[in-house]
């Protein structure tokens, strides 16, 4: 009896080794291996090098304005996103569903046609662009405001479709128990609604967040690449490479991933807890 | 009075989920809403608690008018079926949350809260998380949070529902327990009967969006007033016979009037309902010790823990039709369901296959309210058919009518309803005229949101679209009649069935419209060309043999048919060789998800079929229309 039974054994294990096997090579291939050759590459010098290439005025500025305009626009989307997705999920209007597509796009379109967009509506020579510049003033191309709202167009999809599945799911009759109990809209919102959501919201806030630090196309385009002034970390790495200046490529690219993955490690932590609860 | 709501009705689109509903709950009153899934019963308490806004009426919480208040305003708890805990507050925090948006003390806060926790048995948890207490316990914290406020109403919806038998038992219980003792006037929603005799000083009984009947769980029981609350309380043996003088007939029997019943009026149908428990057997006549009824056989016998209960089949009696319960399709006897205590049981063994006297201990006669149609007519041609061959089947059938008519123009519409209140003519058992300036479906809605109708007849042409008959459906639990040729005579129709059990619904209200007309019917089963013969032939000959049987039980004669094909060509081919004024189809009932609506065959038949009558019979029994009547792809 034991032989024919350890025959199946065999026969159906060999498909699943190939399978295995095969889904491995393939994440070190396309994911370990430049990075591994990264870090190789960044560390040659050995670390003190790698932290005086970071420390130069441009990339120093480079990576500081990369951080804020970042930081920023996660805040903003955070807000807006909350909003945008209370009023899909919970209200009813013509053309819902319209919008409810056109959330995704920004993950569609090619950032560089994102930055064209922007331009050609905030340009200086633009009827908007230079109502702002001339009344207030306020310059958003070639300036950090263009960076952050190319960045806010980009990972707009992140915080609404992270909070959407768990504000579509949230029990109702919660909020209509608390309404019987006296709550006024604002308390319901706050005490009830918003507890379910915080760690949806943090967890798309942080995803958006690192998708916003390494974002390319749409803020070359919108900022320009003026060192000291509009030059984000990304916009530095393709001058470092160009100017064969790869030590110093290496080192702010290490220094992105590494933020890349920190956040990612803490969204996904966040992740866990919050299936946990549920 | 605690509670006071004054004709209430909720309407989504043409859907009236609560229809004109009036109820008083006293002070301290424990008082239950009891119905089937979608009776409309948790929408009404939505409405007490101003979750849901009411179309029509007012909502009156101690003698104060809170309709248009928000549930903010209204100081009433509300405990939900899934209990609807706070997730991410302790089970402390979510009892006090309404003393804290009050802005109570935290001292009186805390003190309020212990006390809560103490009366509903659960000290010590306060710490917990809703999600580390199991369904019973959350439910006691709900319980709990919608008493902390005190509130003037106490709300339940299903609170028992999603819990084990036992911890049912026990949290009923305590529920009933605390009401006691808090004085706090509750409704309870439930569709469990039990639930609703132990805890209910009253019960209200739900049907469709209508409140039936209101009374203590004992008179509901032993003297309800209505056919639907003597069947859908426990077991009823539920019969159709006539009172004459002061006895209640009932084929050859004659039993003297119960008291009660008095002041029904002589020589009328009745209905005459004898509980389970109130049938006697015993192996000869002289056993049973009350009226005797006949020799019947036993074939079923089940146990009940007090009761052993036992289905007896016995012959059927001539002029008396069964209502409840329902004679099995197809077969000429009736059946009778019986309990009898142990002793009983054990005095006069009996199981399936014996032969026993059966006798009647004690019964109560219900009113009989016969058919009730709706005629509806909007002065055009072609709802004059509605009014000749609806008011011909009213006179026949002597059902009471209501003569609905529709328009703008007030005069021409008044001049219109004396001509059809010509046609309708003398003989009527009960006429009753309105009008309305509304649409057409409009007016219907609020006509069926008043009173329930058993018929509503519209006067019908292929061309005029499905717009209109669409809706009706979707306005009540109606059949629809639609009357195509202004005949004052019918007397031949074709009833179309697929063979599975909504057929068995249509042959059964057909049956019971056609032994009053007098006409003959044809049984119609159309099968796919392909179907394997043998195998399916014998089923479907099987079927509507029991068809047959059903209606000579109404003293219809009928005739079967099969054809191949598709339903609309063998409907027509079936018209033209013979001369039909009306042909019968089936359709579902309207749910609260699903809108009903004529698709598929059914709608090729009435698009099709010119120059007859139509009778849509509703059954809860369709799913989908489609799924009906076999179709080519």
């Amino acid at each position: 009896m034991d032989i024919p039974l350890s025959g199946t054994f065999q026969k159906r294990k060999l498909p699943h080794l190939a399978m295995r096997s095969a889904g491995l090579t393939y994440i070190i291939l396309m994911i370990v291996v430049p990075l591994i050759v990264i870090l190789q590459d960044g560390f040659r010098e050995g670390v003190s090098e790698l932290i005086r290439q970071i420390s130069l005025p441009i990339a120093k500025h480079a990576i500081v304005l990369t951080l804020w305009t970042s930081a920023l626009m996660t805040l903003i989307n955070a807000v807006m996103g909350l909003i945008t997705t209370y009023v899909i999920v919970r209200f009813s209007f013509p053309g819902k569903r319209l919008l409810n597509a056109l959330i995704d796009l920004p993950l569609a379109i090619p950032t560089l046609v994102t930055g064209v967009m922007l331009v050609m509506l905030y340009g200086p020579q633009e009827a908007i662009g230079g109502f702002l510049s001339q009344k207030i003033s306020l310059d958003i191309i070639f300036a950090p405001p263009g960076i952050v709202i190319s960045l806010l167009f980009i990972s707009f999809p992140f915080v609404v479709r992270n909070i959407q599945p768990v504000l579509q799911e949230l029990d109702l009759t919660q909020e209509d128990a608390a309404a019987t109990l006296g709550a006024s809209p604002w308390k319901i919102f706050w005490k009830v609604v918003f507890p379910s959501l915080f760690l949806p919201l943090l967890s798309g806030s942080l995803l958006s967040f690192s998708r916003a630090v390494g974002e390319f196309g749409a803020v070359v385009i919108v900022a320009g690449n003026i060192p000291l002034k509009t030059q984000t970390a990304a916009v530095y790495v393709l001058g470092a490479v160009e100017s064969e200046n790869r030590l110093g490529a290496s080192a702010v690219s290490i220094l992105l991933v590494a933020i890349a993955l920190l956040v990612l490690f803490i969204a996904n932590k966040l992740h866990q807890r919050w299936g946990v609860k549920q | 009075m605690s509670i006071c709501l004054e004709n209430i009705s909720k309407h989504y689109g043409y859907q009236v989920v609560v229809k004109n509903l009036s109820l008083e709950v006293q002070d301290g009153e424990f008082f239950v809403l009891l119905g089937a899934s979608g009776s409309g019963k948790t929408t009404v308490l939505n409405i007490i608690a101003g979750l849901v806004q009411p179309d029509r009426g007012e909502v009156m919480l101690h003698g104060r008018n809170v309709t248009h208040l928000p549930p903010q305003k209204r100081n009433i708890g509300f405990v939900f079926q899934n209990y609807a805990l706070f997730q991410y507050m302790t089970v402390a925090e979510n009892i006090e949350f309404g003393l804290q948006v009050r802005k109570v003390a935290k001292e009186n806060r805390e003190k309020k809260r212990d006390e809560l926790l103490d009366m509903v048995g659960l000290v010590g948890m306060g710490n917990r998380m809703p999600n580390q207490l199991s369904g019973g316990q959350q439910q006691r914290v709900a319980l709990a949070r919608a008493l902390a406020l005190e509130p003037d109403v106490l709300l339940l919806d299903e609170p028992l529902g999603a819990l084990d038998a036992k911890i049912r038992v026990e949290l009923r219980r305590t529920l009933k327990n605390i009401q006691q003792k808090s004085g706090v006037t509750a409704i309870l929603v439930t569709h469990d009967q039990e639930e609703a005799f132990n805890l209910g000083d009253r019960i209200g009984v739900m049907n469709f969006g209508r409140l039936i009947e209101v009374g203590t769980p004992q008179a509901l029981y032993q003297y309800p007033k209505t056919e639907y609350v003597a069947s859908f309380l426990g077991s009823a043996n539920l019969w159709l016979g006539s009172i004459v003088g002061n006895q209640v007939h009932f084929g050859t029997h004659a039993l003297p009037l119960p008291e009660d019943a008095i002041q029904l009026s002589s020589n009328s149908r009745a209905q005459i309902l004898f509980r389970p428990e109130d049938v006697a057997l015993g192996k000869s006549i002289d056993d049973l010790g009350c009226i005797p009824l006949g020799e019947g056989k036993v074939i079923e016998k089940g146990f009940s823990g007090a009761a052993e209960r036992l289905c007896v089949e016995i012959p059927a009696i001539q002029g008396v039709r069964a209502i409840s319960p329902t004679v099995p399709y197809g077969n000429p006897d009736f059946l009778l369901d019986v309990n009898r205590s142990p002793e009983q049981s054990t005095n006069t063994p009996l199981i399936p296959g014996n032969n026993a006297w059966v006798g009647i201990r004690r019964l109560h006669v219900i009113s009989h309210p016969g058919l009730k149609f709706l005629i509806v007519t909007d002065s055009s041609l072609r709802s004059q058919s509605a009014v000749s061959l609806g008011g011909y089947m009213a006179r026949m059938s002597h059902a009471r009518v209501l003569l609905l008519g529709v328009g703008q123009d007030k005069v021409k519409l008044e001049e219109h309803l004396i001509d059809a209140r010509k046609l309708l003519g003398s003989g009527m058992a009960s006429l009753q005229v309105k009008s309305s300036p509304n649409d057409l479906t409009g007016a219907i809605t609020n006509a069926v949101e008043m009173q329930p109708f058993d018929l509503v007849i519209l006067g019908w042409r292929p061309t005029a679209g499905f717009d209109q008959p669409d809706q009706i459906l979707q306005t009540g639990e109606h059949h629809l009649l639609l009357a195509a040729k202004p005949v004052a005579k019918l007397s031949k129709a074709l009833i179309c069935l697929a063979s599975g059990e909504p057929g068995k619904d249509n042959v059964i209200f057909a049956g019971r419209l056609l032994r009053h007309l007098g006409a003959e019917a044809t049984l119609l089963t159309v099968v796919p060309p392909a179907q394997d013969e043998d195998e399916s032939h014998e089923r479907i000959d099987r079927f509507l043999a029991g068809g047959q049987n059903s209606l000579s039980r109404f003293g219809v004669p009928s005739v079967v048919k099969i054809k191949k094909g598709e339903l609309v060509d063998a409907v027509r081919e079936e018209m033209s060789s013979g001369d039909y004024d009306l042909v019968v189809l089936g359709a579902p009932l309207p749910t609260s998800t699903r809108k009903t609506s004529m698709t598929g065959a059914i709608r090729d038949v009435l698009s099709n079929v010119e120059n007859c009558s139509f009778l849509i019979i509703r059954s809860h029994q369709y799913q989908r229309l489609q799924t009906r009547y076999w179709r080519n792809p």
